[in-house]
């Protein structure tokens, strides 16, 4: 075909596309958000000082400086500094996290592919799906003792419902145009499975994979607090009862910025499969 | 793509006989029947407008064409083989776009060629032919949200002329366009098709339209959807929107509409 220009009235009246970039960081909103951060610890500060109990509310710095402390301090004394008990925390939340995600989409992908799976899947997922996994911690203490097993096991209720569902619902919504018009662009069932239903569907299971995340952190923290020697949960929960409320609100704060780098890694991920949202 | 010289002699869609089904709701409710000994013929070349009310099986049979549904009974054939799922020797255009939101412009044109493995320099110069062609140099890096209807539309071409396709099944392309973009995208289908002399099946609802474009009319009836007249174009070409005021045109589309609404 030569290159002289069919469409060229078309192209005259249409302007061609400019790509923006709406990523651009807007300083007006990153100076309100620390603007409300640094209310948040003025009030704090103001209210601590009033109460001058340590034990109920201590200080923004005696809380900064426990934090400082005990990221090479071993807490217990005998035990790990709180960088490696949120190590403890991260390692079993991507592991529990992980697999619950493979598994998840895979059977997803299946229910959404097999009319007979879901059939027999379905009313299994809508009787687990209400149930707070955490509802589940002494059983799976009474089947797995305390070791990591109960610990990966209640991740893994929590988050194989939440990434079923999300993959059902993001593969049913792909449209059935658009793999037709793979089909006859010339892509093979396979290629066109991968490559468009799969693809199409991505940005959706990451969503899900996001949701999951904040349940799986739920479950983590509760079962450390009741049956684990290593953790945040863990650590929190002994703080607490020494009434060391500088380390009890470290691990809190520790909690966050763990689920605020996952889910920023989580969020970048979405953001390069969607370009709809960039 | 090779093509044997007694290929041309054969009609490019043979449509024989067909029957397709739908089945009802229910177990007891009867099924639906979209089409019943429904026959078309499309020669090479030729630009064949389906014309017909909503629910008369236009798509259906597009779709069986395309390879995306069987009929349940008859034949339908393309340069004399029996269609056997989709392939890119037929190209379709869809309503809307469907454009691949997660691929650029080019990355778009050149999902037929990726696809088939066969992504070479060759198919990459050509996509970038195309997409001059279709006046979308400038946007080729840009994704379809970032496109205008028409714009997505044009893309949309470039993804399925790549595969240099033997015929081209348009289901109500240019519907959801506005009036402007619409005629736009009228004359550059009807530039294209004289350039490269493929054969197109072009569904509407809208009389002007195929009355404009096709070499002939088949304006259909349901439900079954059946054949109700067709109807030879025979106004000059090229053919341009200033063809739509003259009196042949005029008289032409009253003798479309008069079949349209002449059911039973
Ligand atoms: N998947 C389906 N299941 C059941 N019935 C269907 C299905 N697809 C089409 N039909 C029926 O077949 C008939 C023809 O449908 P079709 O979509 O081919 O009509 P059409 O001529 O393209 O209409 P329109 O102009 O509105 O697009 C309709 O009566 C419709 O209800
Ligand atoms: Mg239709």
């Amino acid at each position: 075909m030569s290159t002289d220009t069919l469409a060229a009235p078309v192209a005259e009246r249409l302007t061609p596309a400019v790509r923006r970039r709406r990523g651009d960081i807007s300083w007006r909103r990153v100076a309100f958000g620390l603007l409300g951060l640094l209310i948040t610890a003025l009030v704090w500060e103001l209210v601590a000082a009033l109460k001058h109990d340590p034990v109920i509310l201590p200080s923004v710095q005696s809380t900064a400086s426990t934090f400082w402390d005990y990221l090479s301090q071993k807490y217990p004394a005998q035990g790990k500094t709180l960088g490696q008990h949120a190590l403890v925390s991260a390692a079993r939340i991507l592991a529990g996290w992980g697999a619950g995600v493979v598994i998840g989409v895979a059977l997803g992908g299946v229910m959404a592919s097999v009319r007979i799976v879901r059939y027999l899947l379905d009313p299994l997922i809508e009787i687990t799906r209400p149930l707070p996994p955490l509802a589940f911690i002494p059983l799976f203490i009474v089947w797995f003792g305390i070791g990591e097993t109960p610990k990966f096991a209640l991740i893994l209720i929590g988050v194989v419902p939440v990434m079923i569902i999300a993959t059902v619902a993001a593969l049913d919504a792909v449209p059935t145009e658009l793999v037709q018009a793979s089909r006859s662009l010339g892509a093979s069932a396979f290629w066109s499975l991968l490559t468009v239903r799969l693809r199409s569907a991505l940005p959706s299971i990451i969503t899900g994979m996001r949701l999951a995340m904040g349940g799986a952190w739920t479950s983590i923290v509760a079962v450390e607090l009741i049956a684990a020697t290593s953790g945040l949960g863990y650590v929190i929960n002994n703080a607490g009862v020494n009434l060391q409320t500088p380390l009890v609100i470290s691990g809190i704060l520790a909690i966050s910025v763990l689920g605020i780098l996952f889910d920023g890694a989580l969020r970048l991920l979405h953001r390069a499969t969607d370009p709809t949202a960039r | 793509m090779t093509t044997m010289p007694q290929l041309d002699t054969r009609p490019a869609v043979e449509i024989v006989g067909v029957r397709k089904q739908f089945a009802g709701r229910s177990r007891r409710s009867p099924g639906r029947l979209a089409l019943d000994g429904f026959d078309l013929t499309v020669k090479q070349g030729e630009f064949l407008c389906l014309l017909g009310p909503s629910g008369c099986g236009k798509s259906t049979l597009l779709n069986m064409l395309a390879g995306f549904t069987q009929p349940d009974g008859g034949q339908v054939l393309t340069d004399g083989t029996p269609v056997d799922g989709p392939g890119p020797d037929r190209g379709v255009l869809f309503q809307t776009p469907m454009l691949f939101p997660w691929l650029t412009t080019l990355g778009n044109v050149l999902y037929g060629p990726r696809a088939r493995h066969e992504l070479s320099a060759d198919a990459r110069r050509r996509a970038l032919d195309l997409l001059e062609t279709v006046g979308l140099s400038d946007a080729r890096d840009a994704y379809p949200h970032e496109l205008s209807g028409g714009m997505r539309h044009r893309a949309a071409f470039a993804r399925v002329l790549v595969n240099k396709p033997r015929l081209l099944l348009m289901d109500e392309p240019f519907g959801a366009l506005d009036a402007i973009t619409r005629v736009a995208m009228q004359k550059f289908l009807l530039e294209l098709w004289q350039r490269e002399r493929i054969t197109i099946v072009f569904v509407t609802h809208d009389v002007e339209e195929a009355a404009l474009l096709g070499d002939r009319v088949c304006v259909m009836t349901g439900s079954p959807g059946r054949t109700q007249a067709v109807i030879d174009v025979d106004l000059p070409r090229p053919r341009s929107i200033e063809t739509t005021e003259t009196l042949e045109f005029v008289t032409l589309k009253r003798q479309i509409r008069e079949a349209l609404d002449n059911e039973h």
